[in-house]
């Protein structure tokens, strides 16, 4: 076997290079430890009240105590759960409505100014999204007043980001050919929109607002807490109350509705595409 | 009678573009079959595009049916459009609708909002709509989506879309460049031959000579932008077609 010629002198200068990147991967993980054990230090070492905890009994009896279930409460779960699902429902329904004219504006290819409406739609997207849907429950409430009417306005508005940005989206990858037809044959703004885009965009606008009516089942579970109806207001009845194993039962009642929307969800989502 | 006459179209895109059609002047007679032959990139298409304005002209003038087609805005252009019948080469076909919409939405240039949302078009052009579509052979296809077609069949539709507008002008964008041979011949001949039953004029991009040879009366030659042959099918030559494609024709 004949030996591979192998020059070292020749690759001695890259060692060096080899060493510095090495160094600079160690200074990096470094800062990184650093600031983790500063987090960790502010929040979980001063920031907690140790003395109260009162060791692993303590802790682990305290937890116990939402073990013990609440049967007496099922009765009363049955309506706030259908309240919660059609707030849900609702609420996506509404939020379609006001994505309409968000998508419209917000994709650059349709947008009726690029200077004024496009940045406008853009900034509707992003203030839906960015603001919580507790807080926008705590807006409606305090304009429309407790019950279910201020949980489905705040599901509308933080629902409106995220389906009228995947609509903008799919309308400005449209293929334009069919675009390009309608306009042919004399069609006006509103038929090219609705023969020339609508059918193209469809189904995944279809499988979004399914996704996220999905999501809004779990949104509409907490609208409650801030006094938006449906199960979140029993929930925090019963934390009010100290009834620990209603807590739990509320809990359970929450899931029940969210394994039903993740099982409805997936059929209607194999229907669509 | 000359039912469009093109003068000096001129077309650029954006300012510092070349310009794609470099003067174009022409007339088409209400019996023509006319053919605009041409290389890649010669500008066909553009050209089509600039008589119903789904392409905005540079300078110019076209006058369609008596009517100065670069000053309409808005309905006017729309009513205009409604009467000149178009068939792409992709067949621009609404592919999850079915054959049946795809053919009524011919009809949309004479039809309100409120219709068009559900879809509700009057009986008589129901009726139409299924007599042009046994006419062009898919009667067997009316509820079958556009994707489900082969090419052949989508161009049909495509033809008894333009034609659903009862137009009175065709404009043809290589419409069988998308096809086999075989099929391509078959769609060219169904074309012609619903041209010249509905006496409507056509305008038709071809790149294949031969094709247009056999079914146009009269050929327009296109190279970069400028016009290099007009006449009678008869009267082409084969140096006509070296210089309008530059090469040497075998």
């Amino acid at each position: 076997m004949a030996s591979l010629d192998i020059d070292i002198g020749r690759v001695e200068g890259q060692r060096a290079l080899v060493r510095q990147r090495h160094l600079k991967m160690a200074a990096i993980w470094a800062v990184v430890f650093a600031f983790l054990a500063w987090c960790f230090h502010g929040t979980i070492i001063q920031d907690t009240d140790w003395s109260r905890i009162g060791g692993a009994n303590g802790v682990l009896g305290s937890l116990g105590r939402f073990l013990a279930l609440d049967f007496s409460l099922l009765p009363e779960l049955v309506i706030p759960t259908i309240e919660t699902f059609m707030v849900a429902c609702v609420g996506t329904v509404l939020g379609c409505f006001f994505s309409l004219p968000v998508a419209w504006f917000g994709a650059a290819n349709v947008t009726p100014n690029r200077f004024f409406f496009y940045p406008a739609g853009r900034f509707l997207m992003v203030l839906s999204r960015s603001v919580h849907e507790i807080i926008w429950a705590l807006i409606f409430v305090s304009a429309v007043g407790l019950g279910a009417l201020p949980g489905i306005l705040a599901i509308a508005m933080r629902s409106v980001g995220f389906i009228s940005k995947i609509t903008a989206e799919a309308i400005e990858n449209i293929d334009k050919k069919p675009v390009e037809a309608i306009r042919a044959v004399g069609g006006n703004d509103f038929q090219v929109m609705y023969y020339g885009i609508l059918p193209q965009i469809y189904p995944v606008v279809l499988a979004t607002v399914i996704f996220e009516w999905d999501i809004n089942i779990r949104r509409s579970a907490v609208m409650g807490l801030v006094g938006a109806g449906g199960l979140g207001l029993t929930f925090f009845r019963q934390m009010n109350s100290f009834n620990y194993g209603g807590v739990t039962m509320v809990i359970l009642a929450i899931l029940l509705l969210i394994v039903l929307g993740e099982v409805l969800s997936h059929f209607l989502r194999k229907a669509v595409i | 009678m000359t039912v469009l006459k093109v003068r000096d179209l001129r077309i650029r895109y954006a300012d510092n573009q070349p310009e794609i059609l470099k003067g174009i002047s022409f007339d088409v007679e209400d019996s023509d079959f006319m053919a605009i032959i041409g290389p890649s990139g010669a500008g066909k298409s553009t050209l089509i595009r600039c008589i119903n304005r789904l392409v905005e002209p540079t300078s110019g003038s076209i006058e369609l049916f008596g009517q100065d087609v670069l000053a309409l805005k808005g309905t006017a252009l729309r009513q205009l459009r409604r009467n000149v019948g178009m068939i792409f080469q992709e067949f621009n076909l609404i592919n999850r609708m079915s054959v049946m919409d795809n053919v009524l939405s011919g009809r949309l240039g004479y039809t309100g909002n409120l219709r068009s949302l559900f879809r509700a078009f009057p009986q008589s052009d129901i009726s139409r709509a299924l007599a042009l579509l046994d006419r062009v052979g898919l009667s067997d296809h009316v509820n079958k989506r556009a994707d489900e077609l082969s090419g052949g069949q989508r161009q049909r539709v495509g033809i008894a879309r333009a034609l659903m507008q009862q137009p009175k002008l065709l404009l043809l964008d290589e419409p069988t460049s998308a096809l086999d041979p075989k099929i391509s011949r078959e769609v060219m001949g169904l074309i012609r031959e619903i041209a010249s039953e509905l006496r409507v004029p056509a305008l038709c991009n071809i790149h294949d000579v031969q094709l247009a040879k056999e079914s146009c009366n009269r050929i327009i030659g296109l190279q970069d932008g400028y016009k290099k042959f007009d006449g009678e099918t008869g009267t082409l030559r084969d140096r006509d077609l070296e210089e309008i494609y530059a090469m040497e024709v075998l």
